[in-house]
């Protein structure tokens, strides 16, 4: 959806994504990165901008963020200069942020992100414009019951390292964002470079967003919304901002170029600050630095390191196992699902468990995990009761409606299926003895079908085996059904 | 470009975050006025072609490992603030729109 | 006292003279009191602390175990190197009571020497200045003439050195902070390469120009301090990777067929007084005697300098000076009503006059609009001079220049001319601009008044500058002479 279809209006969208980079020590400073501390516990005289101090560059940040540019097919530059952005507040304590201006570590690049709108799956590639390093700020705490009538400031956070991704205009919709912003969040598990935690503010959002009409090359007036750090809140300042935007051009107003902020109690957004005058950061190349050149040993040292991207480990999935293509994409497209891919794979005694696994996984497991809106590593689902369960399936001790009855209650708080299936009876029922009453009953209800089998149609004994299937309550060992049944109707 | 305007020199102290009644500013005016008008002796320096000076010396961009060190004790962390609540800083109330700038 | 004066008189007294630490260290303190009404070269002392390290310096020696040449002898230090446990103010009141948490890496260097600091010296406020008249404690003064100021911005440094109260005093050198106060009170006074000694622990003035550096009587006295302050520090990442040099093997007082190069340009006769110019060309003349070749050379640039530096320099100080803001340390507003209110009124109160200026300028210089103009162009020049040196060294091992246009002038003469101010600066900025060794020595009086000698080299070549400024002094006693005070 990009503004109401007959809106006359196309909806350009453009994110700008703060990723923390997981370092154990700060951008600059040798403090370590901690989370919960109490107020300025965890800082060095650097962090607190102490007269004398000065910086020095984290080698794992940049490492990161080499890696960022390499798994978006970014240019790695070689030269790339930190510079100053000059602003007052008093969770910036040098008065100054060091980030990077003019010349950022990582140019262009691109992210493909499978977008489901309507319905209707497809992919688009979403080019980057840059990625570069910059220095977190602290912590400004307004609550009155902590601070007061006045404000306070905790500088555990200034000077943590962040990765700033900021994305072409090329998203249109809402949907398109967030499938984006997912997309994003997964390469950066995927190469270790951030947890993305977005409930810890590791991953925060802003968007950029503006209407133009229909068929315009023209990019409208645009307005921001910051630090957004939820899904729902994204789509949510969009619709909202979308809304309000399409209000004004169709009453022939102009859009103001603007901050604004998202209330998701009312649905709506509102002006927080106008950007009549462009802020001057006076940036200029931090006099504390080097400009930071990368040989190509360090280089080539980050690309050694990195894990198998998701291309590569698609290739190898279809090669090796078997998989085909678009379920290789689809257990690729995560590095925490396709970790799981390979470890039930080795947990699982089934011969060739690939594919039955993999179906496993793409369908059952990945149902439960969209309606709950998790990603897989955020489960308690462990790879080997997930083997363990179609090790069962497989053998025939269990039947995989009863199998798949279990799947999310193990996504939700793990357990062995393998005792679920003998606490809760869900054994298949194997046994000839007490299969064949079912098995005649059937046999006598379809007799026109059984016919038809005895005429060489295959498949109606399918659908005998699914009525003994349904007679007993979905626990009979389908192997076993289709014996008897054949030998019942005398074909092989 | 002799002079510079009154409004732009209280645009320059207020980014600044320095406060100057009328007197200051009129000497502020005047002495950047005479620095301005002495470093436009610059403008005659032929510069096309050449690049900014960003290091004297060349060298090797210094990384260090990311080792953390034990951070510092938060009483001393604090102990030169004029305001603290507990081991926080204390600021007048900010109110919200007054960032950046 | 003579060990006061030399530390080879200081170590010949305490190594064979009976003298203690304890005793010498209680004499320069002494001193600096004695002193004080008249010259005000001090802004704190740290006697009993000194005094108990004495202690500990005559131990060591009774063990035989000293640690340097420096160890036990008395010295003084800028108030812009940071001391552990120790107020450091930059001279200005928005640091009045800042207390620091860690040593500057000179000063942890100096410790480890056995150098003993007696005081930390009076400055411009924030190392902005030239004369020391921009310090919130009030001027330091000259001690060859009381009404005249000693230069700045280390002029309390300068002044301690010439008074005889310490024979060794550190500052820092922006835009010539050692050199123009050295020559202003008849010391030695060297800036070495840019990123020699580690700027860790001095606080920020002008990131890309600011060097920590030394006073002293003799050039070898300089070389000895030098050595144990220079070499790479991993927590300044402008420091350079060398380690210390070996400077006091240098000094062979050999100047023969070394070359010294005459930039035309600082010898102009409409650019400084005559007596500067007739001491400072009698001093080459005595180097020629010596052996050295001279030569005119060109740094045609040189007229451009003085500009690009204010340009730099204030640019990078407004970023740096940003941080005093009354919310972390330092001083802060009573009363303040909101956070604008605390910011304005903190720094308008805590910084003065200069300050705020060259803080102002250098906002200006980088706002947009005016960067490219300003900011730009002015790291463009830099570049231009920078070749002027690199080609002029192809000719010459040294350059010899006045160090500045002048003898000391009397405080409160240039109060109203900030930019008559910045052009005493001409002969100084360039060396900071490219990054390069200098030193000041005495080499005369005009009207009583002393005359400096600047002597540059190439990047890292601090073991030629020193050696030809000892060469110089083996022949000269220009530099044996003192002020008369009480």
């Amino acid at each position: 959806m990009s503004a109401a279809p007959d809106s006359g209006y196309e909806v350009v969208i453009g994110l700008e994504v703060h990723a923390q980079l997981r370092t154990a020590s700060k951008l600059f400073s040798p403090a370590p990165v901690t989370y919960g501390a109490p107020p300025n516990h965890s800082v060095h005289p650097i962090c607190l901008a102490l007269p004398g101090v000065l910086p020095v560059l984290n080698r794992r940040a940049v490492d990161l963020a080499i890696r960022a540019g390499l798994a978006t097919h970014g240019e790695v530059r070689r030269h790339s200069v930190f510079a100053r952005k000059n602003y007052f507040y008093p969770d910036l304590p040098k008065g100054y942020q060091i980030s990077q201006y003019e010349e950022p570590v990582i140019v262009g690049g691109w992210l493909d992100i499978d977008v489901e709108e309507g319905g209707e799956p497809r992919t688009l590639r979403v080019r980057l414009t840059r990625i570069h390093m910059e220095e977190d700020a602290g912590k400004s705490i307004h609550d009155p019951a902590i601070a007061g009538d006045g404000t306070q400031v905790d500088l555990n956070r200034a000077g943590v390292p962040l990765l700033e991704i900021v994305s072409e205009p090329d998203l249109r919709s809402p949907a398109e964002a967030v499938a984006y912003l997912r997309t994003l969040r997964r390469v950066l598990r995927y190469i270790d470079a951030s947890d993305a935690d977005m409930e810890r503010g590791h991953f925060r959002c802003d968007v950029n967003v503006s209407l133009r009409p229909r068929g315009s090359g023209a990019l409208g007036t645009r307005t921001e919304i910051k630090n957004l750090n939820s899904f729902r809140s994204v789509e949510g300042a969009l619709r909202a901002e979308i809304a309000r935007q399409t209000g004004i051009l169709e009453d022939g107003g102009d859009v103001v170029q603007a901050t604004m902020a998202f209330d998701p109690d009312s649905g709506r957004t509102r002006v927080l600050r106008l950007k009549e005058n462009a802020d001057d950061y006076r940036y200029f190349p931090d006099p504390d630095l080097v400009p930071l050149v990368l040989s190509e040993e360090q280089i080539e040292a980050v690309s050694a390191s990195l894990p198998e991207l998701a291309d590569a480990r698609c290739a190898r999935y279809q090669a090796d196992y078997g998989l085909s293509e678009s379920d290789a994409r689809a257990l690729t497209a995560s590095r925490a699902l396709a970790e799981f891919f390979e470890a039930a794979v080795k947990a699982s005694a089934t011969r060739d468990p690939a594919k039955p696994i993999a179906n496993w996984i793409l369908r059952d497991v990945q149902r439960v995990l969209k309606e709950r809106e998790l990603e897989i590593e955020d489960t308690a689902l462990a790879p080997a009761s997930l083997a363990a369960l179609v090790d069962e399936v497989e053998a025939g001790r269990t039947t995989a409606r009863s199998a798949s009855g279990l799947v999310a209650e193990l996504v939700e708080r793990g357990g062995d299926p393998v005792a679920w299936i003998r606490e809760r009876g869900l054994e298949a029922v194997s046994d000839a003895g007490a299969l064949e009453a079912a098995v005649e009953a059937v046999i006598l209800e379809h007799a026109a079908d059984v016919e038809r089998v005895r005429a060489g149609e295959q498949k109606v004994l399918n659908f005998l085996m699914g009525q003994v299937m349904k007679r007993t309550g979905g626990k009979a060992n389908p192997q076993v059904v289709r014996q008897l049944l054949a030998a019942r109707i005398g074909v092989p | 470009m002799s002079g510079i305007a009154r409004d732009e020199v209280r645009r320059i102290v207020a980014l600044a975050r320095l406060s100057m009644d009328d007197a200051e500013l009129d000497r502020m005016q005047r002495d950047l006025a005479a620095i301005l008008d002495y470093v436009e002796t610059l403008d005659a320096v032929d510069t096309s072609g050449v690049e900014p000076t960003s290091h004297v010396i060349p060298l090797a961009t210094p990384q260090r490992d990311d080792v953390p060190e034990p951070p510092m004790d938060p009483d001393l962390a604090v102990a030169n603030a004029p305001e603290v609540s507990g081991s926080a800083f204390v600021v007048p109330k900010v109110i919200s729109g007054e960032e950046e700038g | 006292m003579e060990a006061l004066l030399s530390l080879a008189a200081a170590r010949t007294a305490l190594d064979e003279g009976g003298l203690t630490s304890a005793e010498l260290v209680r004499a320069s303190l002494e001193r600096a009191q004695a002193l004080e009404p008249a010259l005000h070269a001090f802004v704190r002392m740290r006697g009993e602390a000194a005094l108990r390290e004495a202690q500990e310096a005559d131990a060591r020696r009774n063990r035989g175990e000293p640690r340097s040449l420096l160890d036990g002898v008395p010295v003084a230090v800028k108030d812009n190197l940071v001391r552990s446990g120790e107020t450091t103010t930059c001279a200005s009141r928005i640091l009045d009571d800042f207390v620091s948490p860690y040593d500057a890496t000179a000063i942890s260097r100096l410790a480890a020497s056995g150098a003993i600091v007696v005081g930390a010296t009076n400055l411009d406020e924030f190392a902005m200045g030239s004369s020391t008249e921009n310090s919130v404690f009030g001027p330091t003064r000259n001690p060859w003439d009381r009404s005249r100021t000693p230069g700045g911005s280390s002029g309390g440094s300068a002044a301690a050195v010439a008074a005889g109260i310490v024979p060794i005093a550190f500052g820092s050198d922006t835009g010539g902070s050692i050199r123009q106060p050295a020559s202003f009170c008849g010391v030695v006074g060297v800036k070495p390469t840019y990123g020699r000694v580690s700027r860790w622990g001095l606080v920020a003035y002008a990131s890309s120009l600011d060097q920590i550096g030394v006073f002293a009587h003799s050039a070898t006295d300089a070389a000895a301090a030098l050595e144990r302050i220079c070499g790479h520090d991993p927590r300044d990442s402008t420091s350079l990777p060398e380690p210390a040099p070996q400077l006091m093997s240098a000094l062979t007082g050999d100047v023969s067929g070394l070359v010294i190069g005459l930039p035309r340009e600082y010898f102009d006769a409409a650019g400084a007084e005559p007596g500067v110019l007739e001491a400072v060309r009698a001093a080459v003349a005595e180097l020629e005697a010596a052996g050295a070749k001279l030569r005119e050379v060109s740094l045609p640039h040189t007229p451009f300098a003085v500009a690009a530096y204010y340009l730099i320099a204030t640019a990078e100080a407004s970023s740096n000076l940003a941080r005093y803001d009354g919310v972390r340390y330092g001083h802060r507003a009573a009363g303040a009503t909101s956070l604008k209110d605390l910011y304005l009124r903190t720094r308008s109160e805590g910084f003065g006059a200069e300050v705020k200026r060259r803080i102002v300028l250098g906002t200006y210089v980088l706002s947009a609009g005016y960067y490219d103009a300003y900011y730009r162009k002015a790291q463009q020049v830099r570049t231009l001079l920078r070749r002027d040196f690199e080609q002029a060294f192809a000719a010459c091992d040294v350059i010899a220049t006045p160090t500045c246009p002048e003898v000391a002038f009397a405080l409160g003469a240039r109060a109203d001319d900030p930019v008559r101010m910045y052009l005493g600066d001409v002969y100084t900025v360039s060396a900071n601009l490219a990054g390069l060794p200098g030193v000041s020595l005495p080499c005369g009086r005009h009207e009583g008044l002393p005359v400096g000698l600047q002597l540059l080299a190439p990047i890292l070549d601090e073991a030629t500058l020193l050696r030809v400024a000892d060469a110089y002094q083996r022949r000269t006693t220009h530099h044996l002479a003192r002020p008369e005070l009480a």
